[in-house]
This record gives C-alpha cells, structure tokens and sequence, in this order.
C-alpha cells in the first residue's frame, strides 16, 4: 500500500539506487577513470599520455600487482598479512644468490621455496597456537628483515644471468614486455581460481563465517594456511620481478611495499573482514596507486606530497570498507 | 554502503588529486624545468659552498695528520681501553667504517664493546647512549641522527669524560676539545665536484643532464648535491640542467627517472645522489626506455652499478669515499683523545673517482676489499 503511494511521486529512486550500486560496483574503476580524466587534463602537456609513460605505470606496479593478489585471498579469509614487503627483500637475496651459483632454476626455485616458507611459518603460528595474523605477521616482518640485512651483510647482489634478467623483468616477448605477461597471467590464474574453483568458494567461506564453514566441512585452518603460503610465494615473485628489473637485489627491495599493496586490494573491492574480495579490483587498485604516484611525480610534487596523496587514498578505502562492513 | 557516502567519498578521492596536482604551478614542489627552477623555493641543496668545511667551518685536515708513534701505541696497549660504536644506520659504508676502526683498535690494544644502530632514530640513538655508558667506555665512535637532540642526549657521555668522535656531524652547540674529539668525515665538497667533473668529461662539456637527490635536511648529502651543482654550473657552463627531482624513499628512483625520461626523452646524462638502491632504479628506468645514450654519475660503491659500469652501461663513474679509511681515521682520532693529545678538530677523507678501468683499485681503495666475483665477471677477468 504504501509503496504504491509513494512511487508516482518518487520515480526517480530506484533509479538513483541502481546507479549508487553501479557506483559501489565499479567504485575502483571509477576512481582510475576520474584519476586518468584529471591527470590527462593536468598533465597532458608534460607526457603523461605517451604511450611509454602509461606504459611504465603498468610494468611499475606489477609486483604490487602480484602481492595484491596474494593480499586479496589472505584478506578475504579474514586474515592479514603484514610480512610481504620483507618477504620480498629476502627472498630477491636468496633467489640473485643462487642465481649466481647455480644458475636460474635453481635460484627461482629457491627464492620461491623461501616466500613459501615464511607463509608456511606465518600459517602454522596463526592455526595452530591460534594467533592474531596482525600479530605474526608483524613480527615475522622484524624477523625477516634481520635476516635479509644479516644474509649478504647489507650488500646488494647483482645478477648477470641474461636469460633470468629477460623473463623476470627487463625483456619482452613478440614486443610485450615480460612484466606485463606476468602482471596478466598472474590476474587470469588468480581469477580464475577465486570465481570459478570450489577453492576460491572456500577462502571466501572461511573469511565469511567461519563457523558456518566449519559445520559445512571446509577445513578452515588448511584453507588460512593456503593462503598465507600463497601470499608469501607471490611476495617472493614480486622480488624475483623486482631482481630482474634491477638486475640485481637489495635489502631494501619492497620496504614500503605492504601498505601499497593492502590499501591497492582494499580500494579494489577487498573487505578487510573477509568475505568479500576481487582480483581485477586490486589490479586496478594498484594502477590507482602507480597512475598517482606518476602524475604527482611529473608535476614536480615532493614526497611527503605523494604521500599525502596516498595516504587520502587508503584513509577513503578503509572507510568505504568499514562502513560496508557495519551496513551489512 | 548508500549511495550518498560512495559518492562523497569518490568526490573526495577526485578533489583531492584536482587538488594536490591542480596546484602544481604554485606548489613548493621540486621543479622539473629549468625556468621554474629560478623561480622555484630553495632546495636542500641550493647551498654557496665552494670548498669541504665542517658543519661549523672548521678548515679540513687530511687523515694523513693523525699519527700515533710508537710510545703512544705502548701507553695504548698497556691502557685497557675500550671504545663502543654507536651508528647512524646500518649500510655497507657502516660496515666498511667499522671494520676500518675495528681492525685499527685491535692494533693499539683498545677493546670494542658495544655496537649499536639507531635506524636513524633519535630516541633509539639516546636509549643507546645510556646502555653504552653503564659499560664505561673510553670512547665512542658515532654519527649523531639528529644534531639538536643529540646534544642532549650525548651529554652524560660527556660529562663521563668519553671521547666522542663523530663522524660527518656534531651535536649542535658541541665544542671541540671540551665535549668531543674530532670529527672525520669525507671530503664531501670533491665527491659533489669529482661527480660533476666525471659526468662533464664524459659529456664533453656540453649537454641536458637530470638531478635526482636526496630531498631531506641531511648534512652528508646535502654538501655532496650542492658540490655537484655548483662544479656542473661553473665549470661546464655548456652543461644544462633541464630537470632537478628530489625524493626522499630511495626506492622511488625508477618513476622519478621514467618521468623525467618521459619529459626529457633526449637527456645526455644524470646524477642521482647515492647508488643503492637510487642508482639501481635510475638505470632500471634507462633499461625499460632502451636507453643507452643517457650517461650516469652516482655516489657510493655498489655492486650492481660497478657490473653496470663494467659491462659498458649506462654508469660512467662512481665517486666513492674512503670508508675504511675514514674508521681507521676515527679509531685513531678516539686514541689521540685517551692519550689526552689535541686531535684534528675536522679531518677528512679523500674523494675517489672510480671508472670502469679503476674498479678494482675503487674497491680496495674505498672499502678494503677485492672486487666480488659477480663484477669481476662483467670485467670478463
């Protein structure tokens, strides 16, 4: 009855409700499309359009790319993963240091093994002594980061193997360079496996509610532990790609990385309570993120700008997730 | 979510970057084009200086000045003395200081205790002074983080009697003689003048060059950058510098070069103040353009540019100090202030220029070691 009344005179909310839902569908999207607009008007003059700038903002975020996947299956289980960014720097040493020895199986292998490990740890002290994730991670992130600086002594390691450099960053296929390969094979995979795979249900599950995942027969604790040895294997192959681009690593590889790389999931549709995530999301999370910091850049900011700016980003993000979290 | 609160919050989000990009034209950001640069604020490192002076004018001595004779290494010997290291940071300069001091503490009998790092955090660098002096060291071999509190922070040191010897930097207000040693440090001013002298040979003096340094109130590099751009602008007047780019996250360097790149696609050559990990991401940035035309200069041995420079790359020199000169210099200088000798007030290291036919004398020279295997490699040796 009373909806009866009231629709001839307001028609036009149901239509006002679909485009706000449009808008909270697609809010990422949205975000990088106003962002390019204004940078485009901004900064067309000073090459923000060329071609080889929006091309260098793809292969520039492409290892926060990788590990904002890995940070979109943690997250979606409810768990966080505040390792990464040292996970990077060591397992990019011990990976260029096997590389040198033994070649770039070997290396690849191991800086891989390495990431696999520190997520494998991560997941066992979460599961089994039932830690907070925020804590673990917090602390392993200390420990790793002792042993990158103790593991070469502080020094850089450089890496000559051509064909390692080639696949991990600095070469191209048919034209395409090799980060933009890796950037789509790693979002079709991950994709494929969080939408399409009884797997990605039961992350979903697990981070939902995990007592209801728990009666349904999904083993939660196998799934948490999944996901942070996934997270820890992608923040490894976030270093490998930095290692080739560089040709070569350091201590200092993915220092400031983690927060980039939560905030990019966030922004991208990722709840921080689990549940709820997206891989394009993060991907487009992270082009956010390098499209921004590249426009601040040709503009002449400082910084502390480009920080301000970024840190505007990831305060909306939270706030949008928060708010989603309480309205439902 | 409603709708209204998506909306706000994607205006917001769009505001706020029309806004921080919108004002560029006014902003205090570092400028990327020569005109603006005139017109723009000073920088860290728009600095007069035309020669290395210490951060209260003190005329350098060369560490050549500090001797210790044989009666004095006796005393030394016989003294049980100890000192404690106190760093700044952890870096391989660090590590190469200390293994200078160590090796020549070790030769004048004087025990090492205590080494610290304050992660170039003040506070970690005032708790550690206390723990230090619960020991009773004869000296302390230090770099204060911030000079202000510093000089609060050190002053149990010296009311202990501790000779304090600081590398590059004092406490504000600190008198030589009375609350510390020495100072050692390197000859900051040759290594800004030799960079922009090897980036000026190898341009044959005319050219557009980039700057990209260090944009933080840091004695050290300050003084390097200034020397730099005041040798660029006097003596290769032919060189001009088209863009000036400072950071503050080293691991920026990649998209600060790739945009300066992308303004300045025909760029001759480019300094960045220090090479791991800026120089690293400068030639990532020169390798994603297919750029082998642009010369690079940096500051600091580091492996990966050494193999850049070796393999032909785009590095043309290296500008290194002495570090492991410099520790043996302050362990000495801490000697002279036990022995209750007058110490240099301001000594300094010399600069060295190292190119790709110098790589293994820069090595041994500025750190004490033989070349690593990685770029003895890309010699081909």
């Amino acid at each position: 009855m009373t909806d009866t009344r009231i629709e001839p005179t307001t028609p036009h909310i149901p239509a006002m409700r679909r485009v706000g839902a449009a808008v909270n569908q697609y809010f990422a999207l949205l975000a990088l499309a106003l962002i390019f607009v204004v940078m485009a008007i901004l900064l067309g003059h000073k090459g923000f359009l060329m071609p080889q700038n929006l091309l260098n903002i793809v292969l520039q975020t492409t290892p926060i790319t990788i590990m904002a996947i890995g940070a979109v299956f943690v997250l979606s289980t409810a768990e966080i993963d505040l390792s990464i960014g040292a996970v990077v720097a060591l397992s990019a040493l011990v990976g260029a240091t096997y590389i040198g020895r033994y070649g770039l199986v070997v290396g690849v292998f191991a800086g891989l093994a390495t990431g696999a490990a520190a997520g494998l740890i991560n997941g066992l002290l979460i599961t089994k002594l039932r830690l907070p994730s925020f804590l673990v991670t917090l602390g392993m992130m200390g420990l790793i980061t002792g042993l990158s600086q103790w593991y070469t002594n502080l020094e850089a390691v450089p890496v000559l193997n051509r064909t390692f450099n080639g696949i991990f960053g600095s070469g191209s296929v048919f034209g395409v360079s090799s980060l933009i390969i890796w950037t789509g094979v790693a979002i079709l995979v991950a994709h494929y496996v969080y939408r399409h795979t009884r797997t990605g249900a039961h992350v979903l599950a697990a981070g939902d509610n995990t007592r209801a995942a728990r009666v349904s027969g999904i083993k939660v604790d196998r799934i948490r532990i999944g996901v942070m040895v996934l997270s820890g294997v992608l923040a490894a192959l976030a270093g490998l790609l930095y290692t080739g681009r560089l040709h070569g690593a350091s201590y200092t590889l993915g220092s400031t990385d983690q927060l980039t790389v939560i905030a990019a999931a966030v922004i991208g549709g990722t709840r921080l309570f689990g549940g709820k995530g997206s891989v394009v999301g993060a991907f487009i999370g992270s082009l956010i993120f390098g499209m921004l910091n590249n426009g601040l850049i040709l503009a002449g900011f400082t910084n502390a700008q480009q920080q301000i700016a970024q840190g505007i980003i990831i305060v909306i993000a939270i706030a949008l997730t928060l708010r989603e979290a309480r309205s439902s | 979510m409603n709708k209204p609160s998506t909306l706000a919050a994607a205006s917001v989000l769009v505001a706020a970057a029309i806004a921080l990009t919108g004002c560029s034209a006014a902003g205090p950001g570092t400028p990327t084009d020569s005109s603006s640069a005139k017109a723009a604020q000073k920088t860290v490192i728009d600095l007069p200086i035309t020669k290395t002076e210490g951060p209260n004018g003190e005329a350098p001595t060369p560490l050549s000045g500090l001797t210790l004779s044989d009666a004095d290494v006796a005393k030394l010997q016989a003294g049980g003395y100890s000192a404690d290291f106190l760093w700044h940071t952890s870096s391989q300069f660090v590590q190469a200081v200390q293994a200078g001091a160590t090796a020549e503490f070790g030769r004048l009998g004087i025990k090492v205790g205590l080494t610290a790092n304050a992660n170039m955090n003040a506070s970690t660098q005032a708790n550690q002074i206390q723990t230090a002096l619960a020991s009773k060291p004869s000296a302390i071999l230090t770099l204060p983080v911030d000079p202000d509190s510093a000089a609060q922070a050190f002053q149990p040191a010296v009311k202990d009697g501790v000779k304090l010897v600081f590398l590059s930097n004092t406490p504000t207000g600190y008198k030589q003689g009375t609350d510390y040693t020495s100072i050692v440090t390197d000859d900051l001013y040759a290594m800004g003048k030799d960079a922009a002298e090897q980036l000026g040979k190898s341009l044959n003096g005319k050219g557009s060059i980039g700057v990209i340094y260090y944009n933080a109130k840091y004695y050290v590099t300050n003084e390097r950058d200034a020397a730099f751009l005041n040798t660029m602008k006097s003596e290769f007047p032919k060189i001009k510098i088209v863009a000036e780019q400072g950071f503050s996250d080293a691991t920026t360097t990649t998209a600060i070069a790739s945009a300066m790149l992308t303004q300045h696609p025909n760029l001759d050559g480019m300094y960045v103040s220090y090479a791991q990990p800026g120089a690293e991401g400068v030639l990532s940035a020169l390798r994603t353009a297919g750029d082998t035309h642009t010369k690079l200069v940096t500051l600091d041995v580091d492996d990966p540019v050494m193999v850049d420079m070796a393999q032909g790359g785009n590095t043309v020199a290296v500008v290194a100090d002495q570090a492991y000169s410099l520790g043996k210099g302050m362990a000495d200088a801490a000697a002279y202030g036990i022995l209750g000798k007058k110490a240099p007030a301001f000594a300094v290291a010399g600069a060295l220029a190292i190119t790709k036919g110098t790589i293994a004398q820069g090595y041994q020279d500025s750190l004490h070691a033989s070349v690593p295997s990685t770029v003895q490699k890309a010699l081909g040796k």
